[in-house]
């Protein structure tokens, strides 16, 4: 089939790429193949086990246990050894040949027409079966456990993260359908032919399985320009001993661990429970076969149509964590549930012991198996090859020893031997006890392990650039600055200005060491202005050293005294009311009234001053005026600054003063804000204003006035909300009225790209022209923006950075964290905005996500 | 403080010495009153030869302003120190007081009336 008719093909199942689509083809018939042939093994197997005395089911389980961890390392050291396509087709040559001669110690005990040899006879004997059993056990647990994590590394191998999330799905259903075709299979021959033959079937289907394997490389080599994967890529240096040093130094994979265990744990304790009852209802081989690959098939499709129509949509809907949870949960309260039924009610226990165990099976197999997947996946690829042998391979199989050691000491302190002809239920119930207490363990570790999981993603993703505003505010002490260069520039008008900055700087205590170092450097010009100075009329003279003047202890309090003077403030009052700040006077001298009236003290004759400078035409003079209004904080003055704040050369001035006023200015700084008749300009700069004031009430103006969607001002009002979300983080944001808001907004960037896919035929299908696709970005960071206030903001900016710059890794790490924090409906429009799609793709899923979205018009 | 007065034409020059601060014991504005009623109305202040101005020094300056500008008269600065020009200048004082470099400039001003 070609690539592209594949990928049409596939998409129907999954949600995959074009250039995925052979890999995705070939891993799903790998996990198809070889689960397939285990669901076959798995039943005979099974009924092997059962037959044998329940005493021995646990050796069994313990056998394996100790001995996978010496299988481990030699398995990790073949994995560091050997390229990858030598390492899966040599143990896959290596299964089949064991198969062979398994097939031939159980053919042997069936054999009735040989002569009497001595290899007859030792076949038949119970001790050589016994052996042959936990053998065969030990082998096929080994099988499945090295086959599945082969093909998890090779999934690892060929896909990043995020691909192999949206994979994952697709991939399990593969193993599903692999073992109902298997059960059914078995369950269709076994009374054909007996159970040992069935063994036969399952080197044919590895051997298909090492074509797959040797197909899907060859692809990935393709895909990925020939690049080879290494033995030591694969793992530089593992060795047992360097995977247990892994899992043992990071606390994640601890907790990974100890989830797996737990429910390694509970599952184990489980079986035990189901084998009791089937040995007790099925004595007959054949029969016992039968029912098993029959239970085993029920249980995969009940698992496929589990995993279809829920895994996904639990994860969805749910998220990670109450996806974990679910199957502890249910095991629990089934596991209480077996004190409700009587001990010797043989059918209602067979019942409860089905439904418990394929609960157990059901969720391990598709819930379990997906999510435990997703949760390696914020660990780095060296740490992660080294800690998956351990924990996929030991830890499952400690978990097992555990709930098979659990059981022993059971079966011989409490006897169960005694109950297991009549009252059968009573073991169970014993069993029941522990297996309550390790879902609740499995329960808590659960509850640890995702505020870990949600902290290693965000170890992935870093800060790509810091934030402006809090750069600045860091580093820059902006009114200082702003004072400064006031100060500076007056120089250049007046040297009684310039006085009266400094001044204003020392009262300000912003008379900094520092700030004396900048203008000592301009001194030099300073001179040159002095004589100049000299020659003017009404012989102002500069003198050098005004600062150090100045910074003497005695000159602020001088001044205070001077100020507070009778006879000045009637020598002053005087001169305001003459020509003092009038237009008679020239711009330098009515910026000297305006900074002087912030000096003086607040009589009726200097605020009418202050009022007719706020008037003045002259923005040099207005800002002076409007600092002044800023110490004086008159009523009356507002009215005259609100305008100010219209015009860029007095904006900021009037922002600072009128924040100076406080909370107290906010409902009539509201009401301009709200004002549709109020100009533009002077809207626009309002919200600075109540981003000062950092208090819920100006936070509720601000997403109110957001929630009007006015689009003027959108910009704004965001930039402020932003603001306050990061200098005062105890304000609270309404999440409903902000998750409108983005869906306003996203809603408008599915019409302007749906909008532009529908227009002319552009190269490339449908992107915006670059000014329309400047506007989605432009909704696109606001939507981040407004993500922050309602989430960790640090979090959504790192997401929204590592979106736009990050590696493939990050990007990854990006979409799972927000996947993660972000609730249901957002994250379900936001997606196929930000993910990396193609055009044709993009524009698909906004059509089909455009009917829920409401409102989008193309 | 020590205050020395001497005439030039219709004006009087206030050659002051020392400190014009509260601890002074000498009132200028009362020297300057005795040379209102001495029939004087423009006055030049001295400064070459003070030391230290605190804020009483500067309200004594600014009361005999008054008191001579209800007259009628004037008074002019000169040669007041750099700290006293800076005080003048932060409190805008320097838009209304007269000052001069030199005492022979106000003298002039004075001739300009």
């Amino acid at each position: 089939m070609e690539d592209g008719r594949l990928y049409r093909f596939l998409r129907r199942f999954a949600d995959i790429r074009p250039q995925e689509a052979r890999s995705a083809l070939y891993l799903f018939l790998y996990f198809f193949l070889i689960t397939f042939t285990f669901y076959i093994i798995k039943a005979v197997k099974e009924n092997f086990v059962i037959g044998i005395n329940p005493r021995l089911w646990p050796v069994a389980d313990l056998i394996t246990a100790v001995l996978i961890g010496f299988v481990v390392a030699w398995n990790a050291r073949l994995l560091n050894r050997l390229p990858r396509k030598t390492y899966a087709s040599r143990t896959l040559v290596f299964f089949v040949s064991n198969l062979l001669l398994f097939w031939f110690v159980f053919w042997l005990r069936t054999q009735t027409k040989f002569g009497i040899s001595t290899l007859l006879v030792l076949s038949k004997t119970d001790q050589v079966y016994i052996g042959s059993v936990l053998g065969f056990n030990l082998w096929s647990d080994l099988f499945i456990a090295m086959s599945v994590t082969q093909f998890w590394i090779a999934v690892n191998d060929v896909f990043k993260l995020h691909q192999a999330k949206r994979m994952v799905g697709f991939l399990v259903t593969g193993g599903l359908l692999g073992g109902i075709a298997g059960s059914l299979l078995t369950y269709g021959l076994v009374h054909l032919i007996n159970p040992v033959d069935l063994i036969l079937i399952c080197p044919a289907t590895l051997l298909l399985t090492l074509v797959v394997v040797n197909l899907l490389h060859v692809e990935r080599e393709r895909v990925q320009d020939g690049s080879k994967l290494s033995p030591t890529l694969a793992g530089s240096g593992v060795g047992y001993l360097e995977s247990l040093r892994t899992v043992r130094g990071n606390r994640y994979l601890r907790i990974l661990a100890g989830v797996l265990a737990s429910s390694m744990v509970v599952g184990q304790l489980i079986k035990y429970q189901f084998q009791f009852i089937v040995k007790s209802n099925y004595p007959n081989s054949v029969e016992r076969t039968a029912f098993l690959a029959f239970f085993f098939l029920a249980i995969l499709v009940i698992s496929t149509v589990f995993h279809l129509f829920t895994t996904g949509q639990l994860l969805k809907r749910f998220g990670i964590r109450l996806t974990l949870l679910v199957a502890p949960s249910v095991l629990l309260v089934a596991a209480l549930a077996a004190f409700l039924i009587p001990v010797a009610a043989l059918g209602a226990l067979m019942v409860w012991a089905i439904g418990i165990r394929g609960g157990e099976r059901t969720f391990d197999t598709t819930v379990g198996q997906s999510v435990r997947e997703l949760l390696y996946i914020p660990i780095a690829d060296d740490i992660k090859y080294k800690a998956k042998i351990f924990i996929d391979m030991f830890v499952n199989k400690l978990g097992t020893g555990l709930g098979a050691a659990l059981y022993l000491i059971s079966y011989h302190a409490l006897s169960f031997y005694i109950y297991e002809e009549r009252r059968p239920g009573v073991p169970i119930q014993y069993l029941a006890v522990l297996v309550v207490g390790f879902a609740a363990i499995w329960i808590v570790l659960i509850w640890i392990i995702y505020a870990e999981y949600l902290g290693a993603v965000k170890q992935d993703l870093e800060e790509k650039w810091p934030n402006p505003d809090k750069l600045i505010k860091a580093h820059v002490d902006m009114d200082s600055t702003l004072l400064l260069f006031e100060l500076l520039q007056s120089r250049q008008k007046s040297s009684t200005l310039y006085a009266m900055n400094l001044f204003r700087l020392k009262q300000m205590e912003k008379l900094t060491p520092e700030v004396m170092e900048v203008l000592a450097f301009k001194e030099d010009e300073l001179k040159a202005m002095s004589m100049d100075s000299l020659l003017d009329v009404g012989g102002q003279v500069f003198y050098p050293g005004v600062e150090e003047a100045m910074t003497a202890d005695d000159f602020e309090v001088t001044i205070r005294e001077i100020v507070a003077l009778p006879s000045y403030k009637l020598l002053m009052e005087q001169h305001l009311g003459g020509a003092g700040g009038t237009k008679t006077e020239t711009e330098v001298a009515r910026m000297e009234t305006a900074r002087l009236t912030g000096l003086m003290e607040p009589t009726p004759g200097v605020l009418q001053s202050l009022a007719r400078l706020l008037r003045d035409p002259s923005p040099d003079v207005l800002n002076y005026a409007l600092d002044s209004a800023a110490i004086h904080l008159q009523k009356d003055h507002i009215p005259l600054m609100i305008p100010l704040l219209g015009n860029p050369m007095t904006r900021q001035a009037a922002q600072c003063a009128l924040a100076a006023f406080g909370p107290r200015v906010m409902d009539t700084l509201r009401k301009h804000l709200q004002d549709p008749q109020e100009r533009l300009d002077v809207r626009k700069a309002i919200p600075e204003v109540l981003t000062r004031f950092g208090n819920q009430k100006a936070a509720d103006i601000l997403v109110a006035e957001l929630c009007l969607r006015e689009p003027g001002l959108e910009e704004e009002l965001v930039q402020a909300l932003r603001e306050i979300r990061l200098e005062f983080p105890d304000v609270q944001f309404r999440e409903k009225k902000i998750l409108d808001v983005i869906l306003s907004l996203i809603r408008t960037n599915y019409a302007a790209i749906l909008s532009a896919a529908g227009g002319p035929a552009r190269e490339g299908g449908g992107h915006p022209l670059p000014q329309g696709k400047a506007a989605v970005d432009l909704r696109t960071k606001r939507i981040f923006d407004l993500l922050t206030l309602v989430h960790p903001p640090d979090d959504i900016v790192k997401a929204y950075q590592n979106i736009l710059q990050g590696t493939k890794k990050s990007v990854d790490s990006s979409l799972e964290l927000l996947d993660n924090i972000l609730d249901r409906t957002t994250k379900t429009y936001l997606f196929p905005l930000i993910e990396d799609l193609p055009p044709g793709e993009r524009e698909r899923r906004l059509k089909k996500l455009a009917k829920g979205l409401g409102g989008v018009s193309p | 403080m020590d205050i020395k007065t001497r005439d030039h034409q219709d004006v009087v020059i206030f050659d002051i010495t020392g400190d014009l601060s509260r601890p002074s014991g000498v009132s200028l504005h009362q020297a300057v009153k005795t040379e209102h009623e001495r029939g004087k109305r423009n006055i030049v202040l001295n400064f070459a030869e003070v030391g230290f101005v605190d804020s009483f020094g500067v309200g004594e300056i600014l009361a005999s302003y008054i008191s001579t500008q209800h007259l009628g008269g004037k008074i002019k600065l000169c040669r007041i120190s750099k700290k006293l020009y800076l005080v003048f200048q932060v409190t805008g004082l320097i838009k209304i007081l007269e000052i001069f470099e030199d005492c022979e400039s106000a003298l002039q001003s004075f001739e300009a009336l």
